[in-house]
């Protein structure tokens, strides 16, 4: 049976088209423009050495500094357990391989690229740098990818089995993968928001609300349709993912006409833009937007205008209007307005 | 004390055959699936490898299905996902209880991306498996083959997929996420992957030889299992007959290398220490060990130690079963679970092919079929990046 173990977001970073590491988006954000914008890397020197820095892509520099800043900003060394999101891995050198494959045949190549082509290359290097021997897991399924991370660690919270748990999200995108996606009508349309890449490191702990960003109060998976009349229905705002696809903002529309009671919507890809985790980022703008209590005009999608105060938000996610992922979080107890 | 979680179902796909009595006939008779290449077109035939005997276009005139694009190792998992729904009446029953799916994959739909990814970035029209790369894609179809899933999602975690999908499967049930967990995985070979371990030099010109002296690599396998998990009273209540129960499980970093194992197996010990502990078991307890057994240098000699380091010098009997089915990769964790199942099922131990002489250091396999009475068996199951995992599971009491 389930216990009710708390469990609360003490840290959330991010490296994406925002400014990298930062809150700054909050007050100054950039407003993409292009259809395809990669994230702004910080200097990785503080957490790499410069021959380190060099055999490692995107995905991993970034991953290692989301995640290392994460546990300091949490002020925890060793993580009680290991869990990553992803949809498509470390695809910058998936394609080289693959490349070189289609081109060139099956002569004998350095292996280097392969050796970090799988999906849980991410997770293992986080625990090989913080000599992490706990529970280590990935998961890599589409635009729930890190919904799926983040459950598994929120019930091993719940359940008493760890009381800390690192969690990532995190996607790069390449040209050429661009180019892919464009082409399968996933990004790149008229009208919606930029094809992006995501980082998203944050610390969970249980029974721990000092200085959280907020409580996670549930984290739920759906296939095939969500019952948004049967979640919980205490909260005073709803985060979503719209992006400006017809197929995929249509999805949130029909949600939120099934819920009980209409509230105020917040949106966050027209600042991150779309990527298979693009869900962290959303999730990691919500947990900020608890911990000062406020989410800002430009994160409103209803007719409001101004700052909206917010105690306690539903997060929806979903991938191709077929899997659904849910998570209600509030502000901690502690942060009165 | 929690309610034990049972094995319900289970459908296994691989080298040694199609079906759990084909697998069990092979595994009794000592009969080898691996070979030369047949089905995968690779210039690689000097590797053997353990193929699924059936093109793609026999496992869809088998699964009925007609055109629409669909990878190998989705066809694979829908004929393995089809026995194990079978076998726990949930084929064409759908109404008994919320269920997930949770598949372990690595390489997806590359068989696919291989063969178009050249049409993929430089074609102007969508090729009409430009969505079927990724691991999520596999799983979809596969849940989508058969009604009832009300959560799906997919793992991986390397050679150590399936194992973690059983895992998350347990951890879902005891959470009351879910009544029931269709839970293991699939992987199609694929020149990607053969390529890959062709550079890294860990694919064996032989017939591969777990823990042997001259062991000189992996062959390559591919397959899909899964297993159906419910509570013990889930069981109970649907009337149907728990197999055996998954009573233990655990998972560890070795958080040493991207692909090698540490000296003295950290991670793979650690596993099935926690294995141990979360089962209420002590060593001696335990009266098979199915082990990861590549037939890397590596793997084998860091395995080794591991397990002398959880077991002492009460050795359980161990064999590795890769030199029948070849390594099948992200499905190895439940095809290997479901050889564990027939083991205790069926009273024998299986029999560690192809080893001829003692390794220094090593543990010394099982080297013929044996009628054993088995009550607990362990199932190893280490992925690159050192995600290593383990379960136990035991006769039904």
């Amino acid at each position: 049976m389930e216990q009710h173990r708390n469990v609360y977001i003490k840290s959330a970073t991010q490296i994406s088209l925002q400014e990298p590491l930062s809150e700054r988006w909050l007050e100054s954000p950039v407003w993409p423009k292009d259809r395809y914008v990669r994230s702004q890397n910080p200097d990785f020197r503080s957490w790499l050495s410069p021959l380190e820095s060099r055999r490692m892509g995107n995905l991993m520099r970034r991953a290692l500094a989301t995640s290392l800043s994460a546990l300091a900003a949490a002020t925890i060394e060793m993580p009680g357990a290991i869990v990553t999101g992803t949809g498509l891995g470390a695809i910058e050198n998936t394609e080289i391989f693959l490349d070189q494959l289609c081109r060139e045949g099956e002569e004998c190549r350095r292996p280097t690229h392969f050796m970090q082509s799988t999906h849980n290359t991410v997770g293992s290097l986080v625990a090989i740098h913080t000599k992490c021997h706990a529970y280590n897991t990935t998961y890599s399924h589409k635009s729930v990818s890190f919904d799926s991370a983040l459950l598994d660690a929120f019930l091993q919270l719940r359940r008493g089995i760890t009381s800390t748990a690192l969690v990532m999200g995190n996607d790069e995108l390449t040209p050429s993968y661009f180019n892919i996606l464009t082409k399968a009508g996933y990004v790149g349309l008229p009208g919606q928001v930029p094809a992006a890449e995501a980082s998203v490191a944050m610390v969970l702990a249980a029974e721990d609300p000092q200085e959280a960003l907020c409580r996670i109060d549930d984290v739920g998976l759906a296939y095939g349709a969500l019952r948004i009349d049967a979640l919980p229905s205490e909260f005073d705002a709803v985060m979503v993912g719209y992006n400006g696809a017809l197929a995929n903002d249509t999805a949130y529309d029909r949600l939120l006409a099934a819920l009980p009671t209409k509230r105020p919507v917040l949106h966050y890809k027209h600042l991150f833009g779309e990527c298979y985790s693009a869900s962290a980022l959303g999730l990691y703008a919500s947990a900020h937007v608890l911990a000062q209590g406020v989410a800002p005009a430009m994160l409103r999608r209803d007719d409001g205008d101004g700052a909206l105060e917010v105690r306690r938000l539903l997060f929806l996610n979903h991938s191709g209007a077929k899997n659904f992922s849910w998570v209600l979080m509030s502000r901690p107890e502690n942060k009165e307005l | 004390m929690e309610e034990p979680i049972v094995i319900t179902g289970a459908g296994i796909v691989s080298a040694i055959g199609l079906g759990k009595a084909a697998t069990l006939t092979s595994l009794l008779g000592g009969r080898t699936g691996v070979g030369p290449v047949k089905y995968l077109r690779t210039a690689h035939t000097e590797f053997p490898v353990g193929e699924v005997k059936l093109s793609d276009d026999e496992m869809k005139s088998m699964l009925g299905i007609d055109r629409e694009p669909t990878t190998r190792a989705a066809l694979m998992g829908m004929l393995a996902l089809r026995e194990a729904l079978d076998e726990a009446d949930l084929l064409y029953n759908t109404e008994c209880g919320r269920r997930a799916l949770l598949s372990g994959i690595t390489v997806g739909g590359m068989d696919k991306s291989e063969q178009h990814y050249l049409d993929y970035i430089e074609n102007d029209t969508a090729n009409e498996y430009i969505l079927t790369h990724d691991c999520g894609a596999t799983t979809e179809m596969m849940a989508d083959r058969f009604s009832g899933f009300g959560m799906v999602t997919s793992i991986s975690t390397a050679c150590s997929s399936a194992a973690n999908a059983i895992i998350m499967g347990a951890e879902l049930i005891k959470s009351g996420r879910t009544d029931i967990a269709v839970a293991g995985g699939t992987e199609c070979i694929t020149k990607f992957h053969l390529n890959g371990f062709n550079s890294l030099m860990i694919l064996s010109r032989e017939q591969c030889r777990p823990f042997d002296r001259r062991r000189a690599g992996l062959n390559l396998g591919e397959g899909a299992a899964f297993l159906v998990l419910e509570t013990a009273s889930s069981a109970r209540r649907r009337g149907v007959r728990a197999l055996a129960a998954l009573c233990g499980y655990g998972n560890a970093c070795d958080a040493f290398h991207q692909t090698a194992s540490s000296e003295d197996g950290e991670g793979s010990f650690l596993a099935m220490r926690k294995a141990l502990a979360s089962a209420g078991l002590e060593p001696a307890d335990i009266g098979y060990v199915n082990a990861h057994g590549t037939g890397t240098p590596n793997n084998d000699l860091s395995e080794s130690r591991a397990l002398r380091r959880v077991f002492g010098a009460a050795m359980p009997p161990v064999s590795s079963t890769k030199g029948l089915t070849g390594h099948t990769t992200s499905a190895s964790g439940a095809v290997e679970a479901t050889i564990c199942l027939l083991a205790l099922r069926h009273g024998f131990l299986p029999a560690n092919y192809g080893w001829r002489e003692p390794m220094e250091e090593g543990v010394r396999p099982v080297v013929t079929v044996t009628p054993a009475q088995l009550r607990h068996v362990m199932c190893n199951s280490f992925g690159f990046g050192g995600n290593d995992s383990c379960l136990i599971l035991s006769e039904n009491v």
